[in-house]
This record gives C-alpha cells, sequence and structure tokens, in this order.
C-alpha cells in the first residue's frame, strides 16, 4: 500500500514535471531610454533559423552600439498568428518589426498597421527584387512588406518504389492518379497531400487551378471567379485522391514535413523547396527525385511561390530605425539574404544578384530541379483575406470528406466570397 | 453583554469577508470585467486593429441568418448528448465496482484512472491521435488482429466527433468517478445492512438506496458535465481543428475561428454572449428539473 501510494505520488510529481512548460519571460517595452531606440522585434521561426535571426540581431545590435538596440522575440507559429500578433496590436503593444505571411498581409495592410518601406530601399536595391515579389507586397501603391524569400513546391518522390511498382515519374494528371493508385498499399500512402483546413492547403492547390489558367478572383481582385468550370474540375481532381484512398485523410506528420516520405510511408508529396535540405541531411539513406506538379490536358506549368515576409508597424515611434533594420538584414548586403536562402533553409532568394551569386548551390542535386523546371512557372502566393481563404478551404474540404461534387462546392464557396468581396 | 455579542457578529463577518475578498477579487477582474467588456464590444464592428465601430445590434441580427454558427450550436448539442450520459454512467459504474473492490486495490485502481486527468488536454490530444492514426496507429493494428475493418477514426466525417468523445470521456473519467466514490462511501453500511434483511442485494441495493442518495452528487455532476461539454474547444483544436469538412466544428472553436482567424472581434463577442446566455438557461433548467422532485 505504501509503495503504491509512494509510485502514485511520483508518477503524478513526473507528469506535472514534464508539462510544465516554458513562459515567456515578460517583454521590456519599447521605446527611448538614454538615446537608445530599443525595438521590439517578433518572429515564428524555430531552430535553425530562429537562430539566424538571433545571430543577425546580435550583429546588428553590436555594430550599432549606444544607437539602436533590438529586442528578439520568437513565438510558435501558430499562437504567433492567431493570438500573440492580434492580442498586442488591440493593445497598441505590437512590435516594431515582425514577420507576416502573405496569408495575413491582406489583413494587416487594410488595417493600417503596416508601414510604408518605399522610401527605405538603398539606391538600386528595389529593382534588384523580382517584380512579382515587390508587387505582392505592395498596396495602394505603397510597399509595405519586405520580401526575403520565395519557396516553390514540386512533386517529390520516392525513387526506389516508383521503379518497383513500374511506375513512371509522373507528368500529366492522369498519369499521377494512376501513380498514386498504383503506389497505394496498406502501408505506405500513393501521394501524401495536407488534409486539414488551413491557409497550406489552399496553398498547395491553387497550382492545380493556375495550370488551366483558372484563378480564385478576377484581374483586380474585385469580383469572384470561383463558379468557374476550372475550380470545378481542381476541385474534383483533389477530392479524387481522397475519396478513392491514394491520399490519406489524416496524417502523422505534418503535410510539410519530411517525415511522409522520410519514414516511407508516403511515395509521394507536394511539398516544397524547404524539404531538399532535410532530406538531404536527415534521410541520405533514400533516394528522392523531384519533378514538377504534373500539369492537366493541355495545361501550362505552374506552382506557388510562398514565403514569409518582413514588416513594420506602421504604429511604432521609430518606423526609421525599424526600417532600417529590415533593410540592413535582406536588402543592402548579398551575404545576409545568400546565407538565409542557401545554407539556414533552401529557398530562393527575391534579389537577382543573390540567386546569380548563389549559382552553384542552386544547381546542387534536386534544387537544379526547381531552378530549371520548376522556377519559371511560379506564382506568387495570393494574399486573400480570411475570409476568402477559409471559403476556399471549406470548397476543398467538402470535395475531400463530404461527397459533394467540385461545381457544388464551388458555387456556394463563390455566394461567400462574393459576400466577403462586399463587406 | 449584548454589545459585546454584536461586535463579535461583526467581526466574524469582516474575517468571512477578508477570506472571500481574494477569489471575488479574482472573479471580478478575470471573469465579470471581461462578460461585461465582451457584451460592449459585441455591440460594435471591431477587427482589435483599428478602432470600434459602434453598430447596435447588428452582430446579433447577422447571427440569425448565420448557417454555420447554428450547425455548430447543432454539433454542440449532439456532443452533449451523447457525452454527457456516457460520462455520468460510466463514472457512476466504475465507483461502484470500485467501491466493491478490496481495500488493497482501490489506490491503484484510482491513481490509474485518474492519470489520464492529470495529463494536460493537449499532450492527451497528441497521445490519442497517434493511437487513431489510420495508417500506423494503435487501435486499427489491434482491429487487425482481431480481423476488424480499418477505420479512418478523425479522418472520416463520420466518426470524427465520437472519437473525440471518447478522447475526452477518458479524460475525465476518473475524475468524476472519484466524487461519485467519495459520495458512495459516505452513505451509512447500516442502510445496506438493514435492505439485506429484507432481502434487497446486488442490483436492488444500488437501484433503491445508492442511487437515490447519489442525488446531489449526480445533479452537480450533470450540470458541470453539461457545462463543460458546451466549452469544449482544446482537444478539438488540437486533433481537428472542426474537419474534416466541419463535422467537428463545436460553438466554441467557430467563435475562435471568427475572433482570432477572421479578426471578427465584435461578431466572435456576439457569438459568445449567445452561448453564455444558452449555457445559463440550459443549466437552470437542469437545476430546475432535478432538484424539483425533492
Amino acid at each position: 500500500m505504501k509503495i503504491w501510494k509512494l509510485f502514485s505520488i511520483l508518477s503524478i510529481a513526473l507528469i506535472l514535471l514534464f508539462q510544465a512548460g516554458c513562459s515567456d519571460s515578460s517583454s521590456s517595452s519599447s521605446g527611448e531610454k538614454d538615446g537608445v531606440v530599443t525595438l521590439k522585434f517578433w518572429d515564428m521561426h524555430t531552430d535553425a533559423e530562429k537562430a539566424f535571426f538571433e545571430d543577425l540581431v546580435k550583429e546588428y545590435n553590436a555594430a550599432n552600439e549606444g544607437k539602436v538596440k533590438i529586442e528578439y522575440t520568437a513565438f510558435n507559429q501558430s499562437d504567433y498568428s492567431n493570438t500573440k500578433l492580434p492580442v498586442a496590436f488591440a493593445n497598441d503593444e505590437g512590435p516594431d518589426v515582425f514577420m507576416v505571411s502573405p496569408g495575413d498581409f491582406t489583413k494587416y495592410a487594410e488595417s493600417n498597421i503596416l508601414a510604408d518601406l518605399n522610401s527605405y530601399f538603398p539606391e538600386g536595391a528595389k529593382e534588384d527584387f523580382l517584380p512579382a515579389s515587390i508587387e505582392a507586397v505592395t498596396y495602394d501603391d505603397k510597399v509595405l512588406a519586405l520580401p526575403y524569400e520565395l519557396e516553390l513546391l514540386g512533386l517529390y518522390y520516392n525513387k526506389k518504389m516508383l521503379a518497383d511498382a513500374g511506375v513512371e515519374v509522373p507528368k500529366t494528371w492522369d498519369e499521377l492518379k494512376s501513380a498514386a493508385e498504383k503506389l497505394t498499399t496498406s502501408d505506405v500512402a500513393g501521394l501524401v497531400l495536407p488534409t486539414d483546413k488551413a491557409a497550406y492547403l489552399n496553398f498547395i492547390w491553387y497550382p492545380f487551378l493556375w495550370q488551366q489558367g483558372g484563378n480564385v478572383l478576377n484581374e483586380d481582385g474585385t469580383k469572384s471567379t470561383f463558379n468557374s468550370p476550372e475550380v470545378a474540375k481542381a476541385l474534383d481532381y483533389w477530392g479524387s485522391f481522397f475519396q478513392d484512398g491514394q491520399a490519406p485523410s489524416k496524417l502523422q506528420y505534418g503535410p510539410w514535413d519530411a517525415g511522409n516520405l522520410g519514414t516511407g510511408s508516403a511515395a509521394m508529396s507536394i511539398v516544397g523547396t524547404w524539404l531538399v535540405p532535410v532530406l538531404e541531411k536527415d534521410y541520405a539513406d533514400t533516394e528522392f527525385g523531384l519533378a514538377p506538379i504534373p500539369v492537366p490536358e493541355g495545361g501550362k506549368p505552374a506552382t506557388d511561390a510562398g514565403g514569409w515576409k518582413m514588416a513594420v508597424n506602421a504604429n511604432s515611434e521609430h518606423v526609421d530605425e525599424a526600417a532600417k533594420f529590415i533593410m540592413w538584414c535582406f536588402a543592402e548586403d548579398k551575404s545576409r539574404p545568400l546565407k538565409w536562402a542557401t545554407e539556414v533553409k533552401f529557398a530562393y532568394s527575391p534579389r537577382i544578384s543573390v540567386v546569380e551569386e548563389g549559382q552553384a548551390i542552386y544547381d546542387k542535386g534536386l534544387r537544379k530541379v526547381f531552378t530549371e523546371e520548376i522556377y519559371d512557372s511560379a506564382i506568387p502566393e495570393p494574399r486573400f483575406g480570411p475570409e476568402i481563404v477559409d471559403a476556399v478551404g471549406e470548397a476543398m474540404q467538402q470535395v475531400m470528406f463530404g461527397d459533394v461534387s467540385g461545381e457544388d462546392a464551388a458555387e456556394e464557396a463563390h455566394k461567400k466570397i462574393e459576400e466577403a468581396l462586399n463587406k | 453583554m449584548k454589545r459585546k455579542g454584536m461586535k463579535r457578529k461583526l467581526n466574524e463577518t469582516l474575517t468571512a469577508y477578508g477570506f472571500l475578498l481574494p477569489n471575488l477579487l479574482g472573479l471580478t477582474l478575470f471573469v465579470f470585467v471581461p462578460m461585461v467588456y465582451a457584451f460592449y464590444v459585441s455591440l460594435h464592428e471591431w477587427n482589435a486593429l483599428s478602432p470600434k465601430v459602434f453598430i447596435g445590434f447588428d452582430n446579433y441580427k447577422e447571427m440569425a441568418s448565420d448557417k454555420e454558427w447554428w450547425n455548430s450550436v447543432y454539433r454542440t448539442l449532439i456532443f452533449t448528448v451523447i457525452y454527457v450520459p456516457l460520462l455520468f454512467a460510466g463514472s457512476l459504474f466504475f465507483a461502484v465496482m470500485l467501491n466493491t473492490m478490496r481495500q488493497r486495490f482501490v489506490g491503484v485502481a484510482r491513481t490509474m484512472f485518474l492519470l489520464p486527468f492529470a495529463i494536460t488536454s493537449v499532450i492527451s490530444a497528441v497521445i490519442w491521435m497517434f493511437l487513431y492514426d489510420p495508417r500506423n496507429g494503435f487501435i486499427n493494428q489491434f482491429f487487425d488482429l482481431v480481423g476488424l475493418p480499418n477505420q479512418q477514426f478523425l479522418g472520416s466525417t463520420d466518426q470524427a466527433l465520437l472519437s473525440i468523445i471518447i478522447v475526452i470521456f477518458w479524460i475525465n473519467l476518473g475524475y468524476n468517478m472519484m466524487i461519485f466514490l467519495a459520495s458512495i462511501k459516505e452513505i451509512p453500511i447500516d442502510y445496506y445492512e438493514a435492505a439485506k434483511i429484507d432481502g434487497a442485494t446486488g442490483w436492488k441495493a444500488f437501484w433503491h438506496i445508492t442511487f437515490p442518495l447519489l442525488r446531489p452528487t449526480s445533479i452537480f455532476i450533470l450540470v458541470v458535465t453539461t457545462i463543460g461539454s458546451f466549452q469544449v474547444f482544446d482537444q478539438i483544436m488540437v486533433m481537428t481543428k472542426g474537419g474534416p469538412a466541419n463535422s467537428t466544428m463545436v460553438s466554441v472553436l467557430y467563435i475562435y475561428k471568427q475572433g482570432f482567424e477572421f479578426l471578427n472581434m465584435g461578431y466572435a463577442s456576439a457569438l459568445a454572449v449567445v452561448l453564455f446566455l444558452i449555457i445559463f438557461v440550459l443549466s437552470l433548467a437542469q437545476l430546475r428539473l432535478y432538484t424539483k422532485k425533492d
């Protein structure tokens, strides 16, 4: 009895111990002290990517000793976007510098939270950026964020599994469908696609729509074009993988995670550039291939160019200092953006000169496929407001799990998008 | 003499309020004030980033025709109708079973039942996600062993809600069982002895002695569980985020979506006020219903 008592107390104590999460250290408010401008910089990166920004901040602080001091804080990504930032801005305690995703961009731009960076670009720097990447952060003729990476999507596959099943690398929709069917076994998923409703789900699906020339909104973003036959076709095609059991309806790893392919539980997956270094480093024993996302008959290749951006709080007391810092990070010297895009992670820098500088790395291994076969078909990730993202995601969920036809799901979403646009 | 008594009474009252004060302060600061503020916000259009715009009861009018909201309320009701009786019956059953067990095993069993309750809800949700995994999960592997067909669980629109109910049942079973067990132990043994003489044992003794005498505990558990089931959030947020195809989109999750994903803080507050009213009325009705017969 006594032993059991001790055992139970110990086990409960152990559980509590494991649960003790880390608590936030209280952040000091930004402002000026003894002539030193203190800036709050909030981030959502982890691991090596977080370390990169920590080092940047250290370097910048050392170089500007006595003038500017940046305080860096990193948060968990979902807390960051959905809780930390809105709550902080609502209380006028928002950070001076922060990361913004395409999914949140419009929300902040509409609320005048983002400062115009146009006048802060160093001489000739803006012209070095790909026009499409600047266009993606331009709102009312103002450049409201600084792009620093372009992440492209491609079809990764396990070479051995395809060879064993006698499957050629799929190039068309029909080939992808039949390849997924042949590769699906009781242990292996033919094709891993995202399952949960989130901006990421839409992100992976857009290429299938763009390949046929379809889109969510019209050119100037004022009207929904979601009731088009292209949308219905892209929805039906996407949904069929789930209806026919070739794409798992629930995943153990995130759909963006290398674990799906790496552990051999999936034969193919549509994932982004970030996977290349992980596969090389953590799963070096398995041979992986990479191909552009298969296109439908008569369609043209397309892929997303996603990626977070750096922004400055328009309500900050020190917009100048904050803007200077982010320009220093990614718009001045080539070494920092190059290190970020080639060493810390694999992505494309939106700066033409940086990509040229890193040519040798961009041609290494699977990166070559991205550089030579995929890069030219990239379209910047759309920055729709959250209601439109949700409507598109809902249509996808309906065709994936709800036994609804692409046409009906598209019609329903079309109404919601129109409603959101008219608000 | 009389004066002294009054003084003592005053002292006692002061002491009592003194002890209540910290709790009252906390409640006021963290519950009552936010509640009133939420109602204030619900009369505005507010995206948390720009100033609030007063729009009267427009948010409430919008809600009336918001199909997705009423669907989420309906789904919450289904959750409640399955979960509350299941938890009530389950915890009562195990409490009675435990009560008949030999003393030395009771401690072990009690601890084991209570352990899930000591795990953070998010962690237990993650544990169950591994169990439920359609491909490598233990449950499907077990199904393979005994020759049952594999299931999709959280990946299926038909099974997701039930799968989540099982997880929350697993978490809360031990705690509610302990409350029942404590009350059962309070029932004087004489009653059972008297019943035995009259020939009432087992099922009869339970039905005529244990169950009626547990009435106050039962009411407490039913009301608290019902309120809890209307507030279910964290496990669903972790396991399905309301999916697949909205099949687990309960009210609180929908409020979260409106508030923190769409940044419709005003509208989300209006939804929260209505959900509060629903829970309030339901709890009152329950209390009325159960205590009337006394």
